[in-house]
């Protein structure tokens, strides 16, 4: 038996970027090799700069639908 | 012939037939009284096994991630699935404990002993690793290795179970799998977060500490092994920030780090604080921050015994930051609530520091945890 729905369930981190010239937060999905407080050369979405540092490496989370819950 | 319809109430042959079924069946459960609980036996049996293919299939899947993970690093001189599977059957034998005293120190002899056999043991498998990957995949063999001893336990007691007809063996078995199978569905998506370097939720305390001490200027140095403290003075304070190493994967030896600060800054050091991940509770909300007193920090006990002991001599107050998440967050890549909560802690942390901490004084702050993906500021 090969759970495939289980297989399926790997969730990918998002890696969040701060531009070291204007400050702008921008994400990608993570890379081998990012680390949080790394300064990478990326390109700034906003002002061209093409150098970023990595502030946060974690997991989007999906809303929750609204449910009544008691406790 | 027609007693037999008489029996039957006089009714058809497929009514007679059935009656007489209905009879053996009856017949079975009062001359053997326990076939009830045989035919519940083999439900429970059937359930456990499926689970324990689940299971199979997981360790398999994490052993042969953990094998080509090493093969990258490999020389191709040693064959690495000898090696690995040497690895995942390795034990360690706690100490002695009829005779408690001192049993902490031996304790920590026999961790430290093990910890520096498994990361050589990996080292000599993937001798093109540097130091950060050789931390990191002795985590990644680590989690293998605890999902094969959770497959190889549930396997025992199925068996056991099986073999004796023990309906309360296979009982309790059957009662503990839903959390065994959460655990180990965690472990596999820990293989994923280890092989390529994400933060896991346990390293919450790390990013916390590093966060507090980012942007400012500081003196770093390694105090105790996998452990540094960052010197920096905020607000007339100094603050002596002690965490593991990374962005490999460490815990490092926070209880000896705090202990030789101690020692060496004598009575300056006015509260040793520490921040942690912390259980919570089904029904809890995870990244909560909770406020405590004591040394927050989890692990076999050594390194608490330690935090403990020395403030306890010195008469230095313990403060506590737990963020609250479940053992499978703590050991899958981080999530954002908790990610958001190391942010939310490192104000909590500065504002107990101006409370409680006099200006020119000296606070120690611990950031616990694994540090895999998470790197110095």
């Amino acid at each position: 038996m090969i759970p495939r729905k289980d297989s399926e369930k790997i969730p990918i981190p998002l890696t969040h970027m701060k531009c070291l010239k204007c400050g702008t937060i921008n994400s990608r999905p993570f890379r081998e090799g990012d680390y949080v407080f790394k300064e990478v050369e990326e390109k700034c979405p906003k002002c061209g700069h093409n150098k970023m540092r990595i502030i946060g490496i974690y997991i989007k989370e999906e809303k929750e639908k609204k449910k009544m819950k008691l406790f | 012939m027609s007693w037999l319809f008489q029996f039957a109430g006089r009714q058809d042959l497929f009514s007679i037939l059935m009656s007489l079924f209905w009879f053996i069946f009856m017949l079975i459960f009062l001359i053997y009284p326990t076939f009830s609980q045989k035919i519940q036996l083999s439900y429970m049996l059937r359930d456990i096994e499926k689970k324990l293919l689940k299971l199979k299939y997981f360790r398999d899947e994490v052993r042969k991630r953990t094998i080509d993970h090493l093969n990258r690093y490999s020389d191709g001189k040693i064959e690495v699935d000898k090696g690995v599977d040497r690895l995942l059957g390795s034990v360690v034998i706690e100490p002695i404990d009829r005779d408690p005293y001192g049993i902490m120190y031996k304790l920590e002899h026999i961790v430290n002993t093990w910890e520096e056999t498994f990361e050589n043991e990996v080292k000599a498998l993937c001798p093109k690793a540097d130091e950060k990957t050789v931390k990191t995949l002795t985590n990644l063999v680590e989690v293998a290795r605890g999902l094969d001893y959770i497959y190889r336990i549930i396997r025992h007691y199925y068996l056991l179970g099986k073999k004796t007809s023990n309906i309360y063996i296979v009982l309790q078995v059957q009662m503990i799998l839903p959390q065994v199978m959460e655990i180990a569905n965690a472990y596999r998506q820990a293989s994923y977060a280890f092989a390529r370097g994400q933060p896991i939720g346990d390293g919450v305390g790390v990013l916390a500490v590093a966060k507090l001490v980012d942007g400012m200027e500081k003196k770093t140095y390694e105090i105790a092994k996998d452990t540094v403290v960052q010197e920096a003075f905020w607000n007339g304070r100094k603050l002596l920030v002690l965490r593991a190493k990374g962005p490999g994967g460490a815990v490092g030896k926070p209880g000896e780090g705090v202990k030789k600060l101690i020692e060496a800054e004598g009575d300056k050091v006015k509260a040793v604080i520490t921040i942690d991940a912390g259980l919570k509770l089904e029904g809890e909300e995870s990244g909560k921050i909770i406020e405590g007193i004591g040394a927050a920090i989890g692990g076999i006990g050594v390194e608490r015994y330690k935090i403990e002991e020395i403030s306890k001599a010195k008469g230095i107050p313990l403060y506590a930051f737990v963020i609250y998440e479940s053992v499978a967050e703590a050991i899958t890549p981080m999530k954002e609530n908790i990610a958001k909560a190391a942010e939310k802690v490192v104000e909590k942390v500065k504002r107990l520091i101006l409370e409680k901490i006099d200006d020119g004084a000296t606070v120690i702050v611990a950031g616990i945890g694994n540090t895999v993906g998470i790197g110095m500021t």
